[in-house]
């Protein structure tokens, strides 16, 4: 499932061509980012959702879509990705606006009490409340471990594929045993746009951890001398005129071949890095950003912190943990958002306003 | 609380763990790695990493391994950071199943 972007806010941004200027910038798609803008929604504070990741999910998606989570209340098992399907569903009612693939670089406060966020994309935000739901960090692409090749990056060696087109026509190596690495393997040798002149996958063992078809297509193509599959590892390179001309690579046999190319696409997976956190002014404890228990609100006054990437005493790293401090922060946040207001508390069964801001019928009760 | 690079360790350090970390919490030593517990932040990613489960939570390390919670702390204040992987030792496989290899360790 993905989130529908509100086309109606990302175009009022692009036709002002300055910053977004919201309630509330949410940093982390994870669960605990995910339930935040929920928890806001019911505040009726519109926000903005940043993540490095292409998609939602954080962790939950990253390190185990596939895996039981047997601790969140009232759901006696789900998957990750299911927990991710089913807060996507239950935040559609509010419209955010998914900002994906970004990372925030800057965030500053601004003289009118209000925080400017920038992202490695160029997008900007000016905003009264800033949620900080960032886990263990932004999931960066394993890279290639061979002295010297990382030269190439971005003009040879490349561990993601913006722009297919870049690759048509060109001899390309493609390096893992995922989806990744399987998936843009076959869009690169079908016939279409972006065929390549000639596609060698490799991968370290003749197992994959990508989709069966795929593997199976893979092999079907192999058969049929579209493509070559090979079983080793990349232990060194060779370069001639400042290019990469050819990887070598060490078989499961111990032998070492020299494999030409014009391109090497890696996919080795993704790690968390923590990222530009740490400079931006908050107190620190150990890496992770230190909150009150009331408003888990960092030491600058209007930026919160939940979930993974916060601490306290008695701190568990939980989702449901994280799920609380959400809806503590989110009604700690409405007196910068709306500061004449009185939030009073109300329940999402009972309440016809809450019912009016989810856009569900008010239950009649006999 | 921290994480704990344990025994199983010593002679194979097989450096899985350094390129998921997070913050660049491990130290590397010239047959052990430690974990900085000024450093770790408790996530967890590092444990499922480790060929040789030598990695666990302080408050899950066994009862007659106690004295590597103290070892990783003193370890990782003098030796270097490791962020990328690296080759494992060329015997390391031969001493993955073994025990009891503190005799073994160089500092």
């Amino acid at each position: 499932m993905k989130p529908t972007p509100n086309p109606a806010v990302t175009d009022t941004a692009r036709s002002h061509d300055g910053p977004i200027e919201t309630d509330a910038v949410i940093i982390g798609a994870g669960p605990v980012g995910l339930f935040q803008v929920f928890e806001l929604g019911l505040l009726e504070i519109k926000v903005h959702v940043v993540d490095s990741l292409a998609y939602p999910g954080g962790q939950c998606i990253e390190l185990y879509p596939d895996k039981p989570i047997y601790d969140i209340p009232a759901v006696p098992v789900c998957t990750g990705r299911e927990l991710t399907d089913n807060l996507l569903r239950q935040i559609e009612p509010f419209g955010a606006s998914f900002h994906f693939g970004q990372e925030v670089s800057v965030l500053r406060g601004e003289a009118d009490g209000r925080f400017y966020l920038e992202t490695s994309k160029g997008t900007r935000f000016l905003t009264k409340t800033v949620f900080i739901a960032g886990g263990v960090g932004s999931f960066q692409p394993r890279t290639l471990k061979v002295d010297g090749i990382e030269k190439f990056d971005g003009t040879q060696l490349f561990y993601r594929v913006r722009n297919p087109a870049q690759f048509a026509g060109k001899n390309l190596v493609i390096v893992g045993g995922g989806d990744s690495a399987l998936d843009w393997t076959l869009n690169f040798v079908q016939e279409g746009p972006n065929k390549a002149e000639s596609v060698i996958l490799l991968h370290r063992r003749d197992g994959f951890r990508a989709a069966p078809a795929s593997v199976a297509r893979m092999r079907e193509l192999c058969d049929a001398l579209e493509m070559q599959f090979m079983v080793g590892q990349v232990s060194d390179f060779e370069e001639r005129d400042g290019r990469l001309v050819a990887i070598k690579v060490t078989g499961g046999d111990g032998v070492t071949r020299v494999v030409p190319l014009d391109m090497l696409l890696v996919f080795f997976g993704l790690s968390p890095k923590l990222g530009p956190i740490a400079q931006w002014g908050l107190a620190i404890e150990r890496k992770q950003l230190v909150v009150d228990t009331e408003k888990f609100e960092t030491s600058i006054p209007g930026i919160f912190a939940v979930g993974d990437i916060n601490t306290y005493p008695g701190k568990k790293k939980l989702i449901l943990s994280g799920f609380h401090e959400a809806a503590l922060a989110a009604f700690a946040a409405s007196p910068y958002v709306f500061p004449e207001k009185r939030v009073m508390l109300q329940y999402t069964t009972t309440s016809p306003k809450l019912h009016k801001v989810l856009g569900v019928e008010s239950p009649v009760f006999d | 609380m921290t994480h704990v690079v344990l025994d199983s360790c010593i002679r194979c350090k097989y450096t899985d763990c350094v390129d998921v970390c997070p913050v660049d919490a491990f130290r590397e030593g010239p047959n052990f790695l430690a974990i900085d517990p000024d450093e770790c932040i408790d996530c967890a990613v590092c444990i499922p990493e480790c060929p040789v489960n030598a990695i666990v939570p302080e408050e899950d390390v066994p009862g007659d391994q106690l004295g590597y919670i103290e070892l990783n702390a003193e370890l990782a204040k003098k030796w270097p950071t490791i962020t990328k992987r690296k080759p494992a030792p060329a015997d390391a496989d031969d001493w993955k199943d073994k025990k009891n290899k503190l005799a073994h360790l160089l500092r």
